[in-house]
């Protein structure tokens, strides 16, 4: 599986369920809607660090990184390639 | 397992006992009363090394593990009755310097974090807004850019060590749209243009602790003061306050052995009907209680610095260290105050104070409430 599949699918189940939605568009902004908060974020950080073996710094928690799926998706690759 | 500190450690610990109760304690019923903060007694603990225990001797700190830290700051906490002075360095410690240390540019690190360290200047942490507490990331202070400089408007409260702070660390948002993701931390000194200190807020406890809003007018700050990335002021919070809750109750963990030791020494000397107090179950299990409290808590505070030590992040701990502990503190200052019965009553006693002064652990850096959610949430409820 893609990282950006395995990530869409863990985020519908763990996050956006609460929110009531039930599909996600790659380019989707997660942050304005309010679907991954500061508390989700945490969740998400654990989830990308065990599931993709990489290490997430502090630094790395900016919107460049989480506002899409899109953009998850290339920062896990571009940490993967590290 | 092994629950034992080293003799180095303990003698550590001892020595912030005997300079506690050596040089902190003089007139705190009269300071207390007037409410004043004493900069002598601040730049006291700076030199005794207090304000630069974790931090790494590059930035005028001690590279002292967080283990032992703790210790010291229990012993502390044991030794010293001006529970607002510790608050004050407490307040600074976690939520000021730790953040700095951890995001801080080498010259921010040089700039600041020494000042800091030597107790030069004073640090406050400005997160909480007249609308926005325990949602915080729901702020209004904004930080628009403009050329070398971000432009800060909005207002801050409930603001720990204002009146007296050098520097301010300061959450604003450059994007509300952004969620959390908006928000960013700057450094703002006190001699920025726009930055507006109002008046003292007058509180229940911690009196010694100053606290005021902080007004931003068109605030102009130097784009080598923001502190970490844009949009990392979430994180950069997160990580100060956990830290904050892992480590800031430490000397309240002396404090409660303080009392037990007074209650301890009251029951056995005050007698009705003919009897020590400390004779009656009814108060002897209260004291009972309050060894198991401080028992509890004490390995709470270990373990969660333990994980802070070896494992970085303890975000479910550090919110049951500061629910538990503060809970426990509030507890054993009602119990110390029943103990010692009318008498417990009076200023003279000094259990009272203990008492205005613990009230608000269950209110800042999260209320109970809000540290029960996170527990919650960890647990995937
Ligand atoms: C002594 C002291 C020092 C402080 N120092 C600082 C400082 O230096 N810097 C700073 O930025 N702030 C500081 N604060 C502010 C502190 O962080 C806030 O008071 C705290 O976060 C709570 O916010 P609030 O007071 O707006 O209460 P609110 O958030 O309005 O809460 C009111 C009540 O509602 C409950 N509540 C709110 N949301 C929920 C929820 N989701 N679930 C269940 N219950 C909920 C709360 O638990 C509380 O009981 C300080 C406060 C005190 C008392």
């Amino acid at each position: 599986m893609s990282p950006l599949t395995e990530l869409t699918e863990y985020i519908l189940r763990e996050i956006a369920v609460e929110h009531g939605k039930e599909s996600l568009e790659s380019d989707e902004n997660l942050l304005s809607q309010g679907l991954i908060d500061s508390m989700g974020i945490l969740k998400l950080v654990s989830f990308i660090e065990s599931n993709f073996g990489i290490k997430v710094d502090n630094e790395d928690i900016v919107p460049e990184n989480f506002e899409t799926l899109n953009d998850m998706s290339r920062f896990v690759e571009k940490k993967k390639n590290k | 397992m092994n629950f034992e500190f080293t003799a180095d450690q303990l003698e550590l610990k001892n020595s912030a006992v005997r300079f506690a109760q050596k040089k902190l304690n003089g007139d705190i019923i009269a300071r207390d009363k007037a409410g004043t903060f004493s900069k002598e007694l601040w730049k006291a603990c700076a030199e005794f090394g207090i304000l630069s225990l974790p931090f790494s001797k590059s930035y005028g700190g001690s590279d002292c593990d967080i283990i032992t830290t703790l210790l010291i700051m229990e012993g502390l906490g044991y030794g010293c009755k001006d529970s607002g002075l510790l608050f004050s360095i407490n307040g600074q410690l976690w939520t000021v310097q730790m953040p700095i240390f951890h995001f801080g540019t080498p010259a921010q690190k040089t700039n600041y974090l020494s000042k800091l360290c030597s107790g030069e200047w004073i640090g406050a942490n400005c997160m909480t807004e007249p609308s926005s507490g325990s949602d915080s990331f729901a702020l209004s202070t904004t930080a628009k850019r403009d050329g070398d400089h971000y432009i800060l408007n909005g207002s801050k409260t409930l603001i720990t060590n204002a009146p007296i702070a050098d520097l301010f660390l300061v959450f604003a948002t450059i994007d509300k749209s952004k969620g959390f993701m908006g928000v960013t931390a700057f450094l703002v000194e006190k001699t920025f243009p726009g930055i507006i200190i109002s008046k003292e807020i007058e509180k229940m406890g911690l009196k010694t602790s100053p606290m005021s809003e902080v007004i931003f007018e068109d605030c102009q700050v130097p784009l080598a003061n923001r502190l970490g990335p844009e949009g990392n002021g979430a994180t950069i919070f997160n990580e100060g306050i956990e830290w904050e809750r892992s480590c800031m109750l430490a000397s309240d963990v002396g404090v409660m052995e303080r009392q037990l030791e007074e209650c301890i020494k009251y029951a056995k000397i005050r007698e009705q009907f003919k009897k020590p107090i400390g004779k009656f179950q009814a108060i002897s299990h209260k004291i009972a209680d309050m060894k198991v409290r401080l028992e509890t808590a004490r390995l709470i505070l270990y373990k969660v610095a333990w994980l802070k030590q070896t494992q970085g992040r303890a975000g479910m701990e550090a919110a049951i260290a500061k629910l538990y502990l503060s809970e426990s503190l509030i507890q054993s200052c009602l119990d110390a105050i029943q103990i010692h019965g009318g008498y417990g009553y009076t200023a003279e006693y000094e259990v009272e104070r203990d008492l205005r002064d613990s009230i608000s652990s269950t209110l800042y850096s999260g209320t109970s409430e809000i540290q029960k959610n996170i527990i919650a949430k960890y647990l995937g409820l």
